[in-house]
């Protein structure tokens, strides 16, 4: 990709809601502010999402009786972070749309 | 009804009169839930080439995103910044259950923990660090619920089998009043008029303390957990039992006191149970089980905090309860406050003597003696404070404050002439006005600890330099209006700037004292400094002198006018002036004994003189005289004057006219040893007068033990100066024949007492100690 079209396509998920995933399990969801050639990227306004542990599942799985009982993850607000490149294993895209509307992003 | 009649047609009024919308038209469309669908692209590898498409330092970003603003980011992953990063085979949860049965010995042991963690949260730690750490507050407050019986350590349903026992329950009506208590001391310390505390953290890490919830509540909880140990069926030795209802009633009497809606007088009342049950705690301590594992670092993760977990400052139960009975004995001295007599001369004597207790009062105590200073109760009085306070000082029945004054009505024509009384009334009225804020800026300050208190004396300073020039303004106009009623030889030249000055000049003394008592200076600026307070401390003499005379003039024109019960009343002002008076003229005999001394120590080389090759000493000079440089009329001596002061004979390691030096010191009637002699003796007689009025003239009736003690110890701090001059006078006078007197050769040596070591007479004096080698 040369640089006017990776800049083109980076830029249109300025202010746009990205899941990043890290190496550790977590998922970071927040507003894309910036991003650079190492693929650091800084996400305002994050919340930071932390599967619940296995001991949890095995619980509510106890409990319910039901193999797939849903389990709720952890939330927590942590607001401006920046994830090093080097720990992203999977960013995701959030698309909201609304039915009808065409994001006209090109993905 | 406006809208009703030409809108007639189209709405239709109804009997009460309301207006309604035609029932024809089409209603509005309903809101429609848009229910966005939410798609899900995984975009990670399309990014991830478009990212090493770019340049090295080529960003993507917000064009409203500032390189300022990412510095505040969080980085991910960062074991120093990520609150959320976990360490290899870390978990973010505890294995410790909540619910786990606890025996009453293990109660014991929680609830000490949690007093030990509380007095530490009390002295400055962080609750995330103490209090937050347990597992069962957390329990309670998180997720949060919205009906407080909610509030348990469970959340929703719980098996038959798990429900909480006895002992739990008791726990939990502990650690709900613990939980309450700390939203009363947040809300008391950030309530303050002026809040801006640094000993003290109020962050709650988003967690809401029972905000909500009225103390009654705790109170019920607690008596309900009593009854629950008192129950004849629970099987459980006596002694333990006791000792848990002991903390009970001590949680109750605590929470109690705490409250922030309890009226002023009585107050006291609520102190004396809470340090008698601290007895009972201490000798049933050893009878708990510490239960560790109920405590937590990890719990810090949960918390709407940025910094990653801390350890847990542990405080020791002796410690905790050293804290405690503080705290508990200084909010009962603070009561006290509304005790004293009503005058603001009191007041501050009273804030003075508990920012100087020590130890030095808790964050908490302190915001306690100001809630009660601030108290609508006190500061609404019928008189006006600082009215009051300059009455006492300036006004001997004076026409000034004359109370016909305030009768007279102003002309119906406005551009008429006012009445000269009423001038005088309305510019002391304004002058008052002007005077609120520094006055309160004066107390705020006098409200915290001994390190701010200092610094911010020294802008308190400043504010008042601004009102002594406004003084100056009105008493232009009360002098000339007094001079237009003929009464001027009634009053003191310039009252209202004679009051403003001695006020400003003994906040500078007091920081410099503060100073030596923080041990700001070094032993070679000891002469510099005592040398500044002397001269500070003489120009408030002269000023109060004057004050002193128009007291006893007063009197006598009185006595001449045969109005003898106004001058009795002007008599009766007498001492508190003379008092002060001496107490200023004693303090600047004092201190310069006292430059008198170290100057000759660092001439004989008896105390080290650092060498400094990096600054000059008037840039030093200029650096200590900071806080006073702009003030007007200027304070400051010019650099020239105080090296003349303080180096009369050339620089301490070399002086230009060292024979004369020798001569000076080896000849006991030299003017350089009786000038410091002279100056111990006046500054003894002017203490000693000081103690002959006593606390109560001196308008420090409040703080009478204090008071005899500070007095005391000036008093004892002229004695071991005496001692020490003597000491070295006769060091010098047998190291005779010596041409060189070097230390060694003078056989003795000087030891500076140390701050908090008990070894000084009064903190602000530091008298060396000379002692034989």
């Amino acid at each position: 990709m040369d640089n006017a079209k990776a800049s083109f396509y980076l830029s249109q998920f300025i202010g746009k809601p990205l899941r990043i995933h890290t190496s550790d399990g977590r998922v970071f969801g927040g507003q894309m502010k910036c991003t650079d050639k190492d693929r650091n990227i800084i996400l305002a306004l994050t919340y930071e999402y932390r599967s619940p542990s296995a001991e949890v599942i095995r619980k509510a799985i106890e409990a319910s009786g039901n193999p797939s009982a849903p389990v709720n993850w952890n939330s927590r607000y942590v607001g401006l972070v920046v994830i090093p490149g080097e720990h992203v294993r999977k960013i995701e895209f959030e698309e909201s749309a609304y039915s009808g509307h065409k994001s006209g992003m090109v993905l | 009804m406006d809208v009703a009649s030409s809108s007639a047609n189209s709405s239709r009024v109804h009997n009460d009169g309301s207006v309604y919308a035609p029932i024809s038209l089409p209603l509005r469309q309903a809101f429609k839930q848009h229910v966005a669908k939410t798609n899900i692209h995984n975009i990670t590898e399309k990014f991830t080439k478009a990212c090493n498409g770019l340049d090295v330092g080529q960003l993507v970003k917000d064009e409203y995103f500032t390189l300022f603003e990412s510095i505040g980011a969080l980085e991910i992953m960062d074991p120093k910044m990520d609150s959320g990063f976990l360490q290899p085979g870390e978990t973010l949860e505890d294995d410790y259950d909540p619910l786990t049965p606890l025996l009453p010995d293990e109660l014991i042991g929680i609830m000490d923990q949690l007093l030990c963690y509380e007095m530490a949260w009390h002295t400055g730690y962080p609750l995330s660090q103490t209090l937050f750490t347990s597992l069962h507050i957390d329990r309670l407050l998180w997720p949060e619920t919205k009906v407080f019986e909610h509030a348990q350590f469970y959340r929703g349903d719980v098996e038959e089998g798990k429900r909480p026992g006895v002992f739990l329950e008791v726990l939990r009506a502990y650690c709900l009043a613990l939980v309450k208590g700390c939203d009363f001391v947040i809300a008391k310390v950030t309530g303050r008029d002026y809040f801006e505390e640094e000993d003290f953290c109020t962050n709650t890490y988003n967690r809401v303390l029972f905000v909500q919830v009225p103390v009654d509540v705790f109170a019920r909880e607690l008596d309900a957990a009593v009854d629950l140990m008192e129950d004849p069926d629970l099987d459980i030795p006596d002694a333990l039992r006791k000792a848990i209802t002991t903390r009970l009633d001590f949680r109750k009497s605590f929470l109690t006191a705490l409250d922030l809606d309890l009226p002023l007088d009585n107050l006291s009342r609520y102190w004396a149970p809470i340090l008698s049950s601290i007895t009972t705690i201490k000798n049933t301590h050893a009878l708990g089980t510490p239960v560790p594992s109920s405590f937590s670092t990890k719990i810090q993760r949960k918390l709407a905090s940025t910094v990653p977990p801390r350890p847990i400052v542990d405080l020791a139960f002796a410690d905790a309860l050293a804290k405690l009975t503080q705290l508990c004995t200084d909010c009962e001295e603070a009561t006290r406050f509304t005790t004293l007599p009503l005058d603001p001369l009191e007041y501050q004597a009273f804030l003075w003597t508990f920012a100087s207790r020590d130890p030095t009062p808790l964050p908490y105590s302190r915001s306690y003696l100001s809630t009660i200073l601030f108290d609508p109760a006190t500061l609404n009085t019928s008189i006006s404070l600082p009215l009051t306070d300059i009455r006492s000082l300036v006004f001997p029945s004076s026409p000034i404050l004359d109370p016909l004054n305030w009768t007279l009505s102003p002309p119906r024509n406005p551009l008429l002439p006012k009445p000269p009384r009423l001038q005088l009334a309305l510019l002391i009225d304004d002058f008052v006005d002007r005077a609120g804020q520094p006055y309160l800026d004066f107390w705020i300050a006098l409200g915290q600890n001994r390190c701010r208190l200092r610094r911010m004396l020294t802008h308190v300073i400043i504010a008042w330099d601004f009102l002594q020039v406004d003084a100056a303004l009105v008493d232009a106009d009360l002098m000339a209006t007094c001079q237009q009623l003929g009464v001027e030889p009634q009053v003191l030249d310039n009252p209202l700037t004679a009051w403003v000055y001695v006020k400003k000049l003994w906040m500078m003394e007091k920081v410099v004292l503060l100073g030596f008592e923080q041990d700001i200076y070094l032993p070679d600026e000891f002469a510099g400094m005592y040398y500044f307070l002397s001269v500070v401390a003489a120009k408030r003499a002269a000023e109060l002198d004057r004050c002193e005379k128009h007291v006893g003039e007063r009197t006598m024109q009185l006595i001449g006018a045969s109005r003898y019960q106004d001058a009795q009343d002007v008599d009766d002002m007498g001492p508190y002036v003379d008092s002060e008076l001496q107490q200023a003229k004693g303090v600047s005999e004092f201190a310069k004994a006292l430059y008198r001394f170290y100057t000759i120590l660092l001439y004989l080389g008896l105390i080290p003189h650092l060498k400094r090759p990096f600054s000059t000493e008037e840039l030093r000079y200029e650096l200590r005289m900071k806080p006073f440089l702009a003030l007007q009329p200027v304070e400051v001596p010019l650099f020239a004057e105080f090296q003349a002061a303080l180096q009369p004979y050339g620089s301490y390691s070399s002086p230009s006219s060292s024979a004369s030096l020798q001569a000076d010191l080896r000849d006991p009637d030299s003017a350089l040893w009786t000038s410091i002699d002279a100056a111990i003796k006046a500054a003894k007689d002017a203490f000693a007068r000081v103690k002959k009025y006593g606390s109560r003239k001196s308008k420090a009736s409040g703080v009478e033990q204090a008071w005899g003690k500070e007095v005391n110890g000036l008093l004892a701090s002229c004695v071991a100066l005496g001692v020490g001059v003597a000491g070295v006078k006769d060091a010098v006078g047998k190291a005779e024949g010596d041409a060189d007197s070097g230390t060694g050769a003078l056989g003795v040596k000087v030891e500076i007492p140390k701050v908090g070591e008990g070894k000084r007479y009064a903190e602000g004096w530091v008298v060396g100690k000379v002692v034989k080698v």
